[in-house]
């Protein structure tokens, strides 16, 4: 991700990052969406995103 | 036994000793608040001290004990890390934003370890919202390490691991979201289980990411971590991932031994820019394995290299969850934290499902190798503790971790010391296996642990 790309999306989403974070948070994202850059999504098409709450719990408050 | 020896006796021999009235739980709890006085000074582990509650645990804990109550937990000396709800007590989440937050009902992981007869001692510090260390001038200062104080004592459960190693307490609670049980674990040089997602109940625990959060118990020895689980596991209706899957005793099958086990070890992106000392206490630990009567076998994930793909699932979710304080008071949140919770809005919808999908591929992959084996062995973290003078830095990168991968398939992983690099760090063996089978996870611990001295190590302070 390069910093102009990193300033639209901030842009668009309307979160402030200071310029002095803005190196930061772009190799932080850099590294968490490089799986999914790489990722040829057409390859998988049966593959469904991980299921994560068990249907039959009873729903409950957390904090 | 001598009053520094007591500090760090296991959760058995406490009890042991208790049932033959050598040892009061009054006295035990006497012992430890005046030693955390004298040694906390330094290492800041706590946020908020409870001697009072203590004592009056201590004093119903004695009065059971009298009664001849049998719970293995009943005068053990626990504290619980600041993420997790304590009714009438402050819980902060290392936060400036939850700092006069009093709620007004145990989490239920609390709440089953008070009912067990523990003895509360108060709540330990964490990275702020388990995401982010607190920086110099921080409202809550950061924990030190026991084992050098210049160092990190690993995150975000930082005050459980400092508190542990240090013999201020005998069990405590942690959450992992990324790696926050077995961290510091691995940094403090003691024991720590992320059960299986699902396992133990989240409700009442500050929530990073609901669906990589997990809760758990971390303790010097392996077997204090059993008797801590079993208290801990269970369905509960208040978490809505909450499993109903039925709870082993996990004590029963402890001391069964490892003959015959087979261990797999992923070598690519486990080892990717390991410390040498750390690749070879952890080879050392293979040897171990195997002279206890394992086989040792390597194995392929072949798509571990998607894990990092972990953090656009953390970030999306804790800015879901912060998102309205980040936007309309942003200043209560900690140097850098902000920044990094806030990058959390600009990965796309469409990016987070796919993260999600990619965790769906990599559950199944390792599922598929627990087939051909009965745990993943690996080491904890590619490197020893670093110093805070490098952490302190704003650009220091979210190393890459040999623990968030467990986090994405949701697998019961432990961490246990298995080493010390020349320089005194402490280094740790990862021992991971199949969904609900912390059994085997913890017996494979305990045969290590047992067959090894690092566990009865202590730092000077």
């Amino acid at each position: 991700m390069t910093i102009e790309e990193l300033r639209a999306r901030i842009a668009m989403a309307g979160v402030p990052i200071p310029e002095a974070r803005l190196e930061m948070v772009r190799t932080l994202l850099t590294n968490a969406l490089a799986p999914i850059e790489r990722m040829d999504a057409r390859a998988l098409k049966t593959l469904e995103p991980a299921v994560t709450f068990d249907a039959a719990a009873t729903s409950g408050a957390r904090v | 036994m001598k009053a520094a020896d007591l500090c760090f006796a296991t959760i058995r021999e406490v009890g042991e000793r208790f049932r033959r009235r050598e040892l009061s739980p009054v006295e035990l709890t006497t012992e430890l608040l005046g030693r955390i006085e004298r040694v906390d000074k330094t290492l800041h582990s706590f946020v908020t001290l409870t001697p009072e509650r203590a004592l009056a645990d201590a004093r119903a804990a004695e009065a059971a004990l009298r009664r001849g109550d049998t719970d293995p937990l009943l005068g053990i000396p626990v504290a619980y890390k600041d993420l997790y709800a304590t009714k009438g007590i402050l819980t902060t989440a290392g936060s400036a934003v939850l700092a006069d937050w009093v709620p007004d009902q145990d989490s239920t992981c609390v709440a089953r370890l008070q009912g067990a007869g523990a003895v509360m001692f108060g709540k330990l510090i964490t990275h702020e919202f388990a995401f982010g260390i607190q920086f110099p001038g921080h409202r809550f200062p950061a924990a030190c390490n026991p084992w050098n104080t210049d160092h990190i004592p690993g995150g975000s459960s930082s005050g459980s691991g400092a508190a542990l190693a240090a013999g201020l307490v005998f069990g405590a609670l942690g959450s992992d979201t990324g790696g926050s049980i077995r961290g510091p674990a691995a940094f403090c040089a003691i024991a720590g289980i992320k059960p299986t997602y699902g396992r133990v109940s989240r409700a009442g625990v500050v929530t990073l990411s609901w669906t990589l959060d997990h809760a758990g118990p971390m303790a010097r020895t392996v077997e204090d971590c059993a008797y801590l689980l079993q208290a801990l596991a269970g369905h509960d209706p208040a978490d809505p991932a909450s499993s109903r899957a039925p709870v082993p005793d996990y004590l029963a099958s402890l001391r069964d031994g490892i003959r015959g086990l087979r261990v797999g070890v992923p070598r690519a992106y486990f080892f990717d820019g390991v410390n040498p000392e750390v690749a070879a206490a952890f080879e050392a630990a293979l040897g171990t394995l195997r002279e206890l009567g394992a086989t040792v076998q390597d194995v392929e994930i072949p798509n571990i290299h998607d894990a990092p793909a972990f953090m656009a699932i953390m970030l999306s979710e804790a800015f879901s969850y912060h998102e309205k304080d980040l936007r309309e008071r942003p200043e209560l949140y900690g140097e850098v934290l902000r920044e990094k919770l806030m990058a959390g809005g600009l990965v796309t919808a469409s990016e987070y499902t796919q993260a999600q999908r990619l965790r769906e591929r990599l559950r199944s992959e390792m599922l598929d190798v627990l087939r051909t084996v009965d745990v993943l062995a690996t080491p904890t973290a590619p490197v020893t503790p670093p110093a805070f003078s490098a952490v302190f830095d704003p650009d220091f990168p979210f190393a890459r971790s040999n623990m968030a991968p467990f986090n994405m398939s949701g697998l019961p992983a432990l961490a246990l010391p298995c080493g010390f690099s020349r320089a005194g760090l402490p280094i740790s063996l990862q021992l991971a296996g199949r969904p609900f089978d912390e059994a085997t996870v913890l017996r494979t611990g305990h045969a290590y642990e047992q067959a090894t001295a690092w566990h009865t190590r202590r730092p000077s302070c």
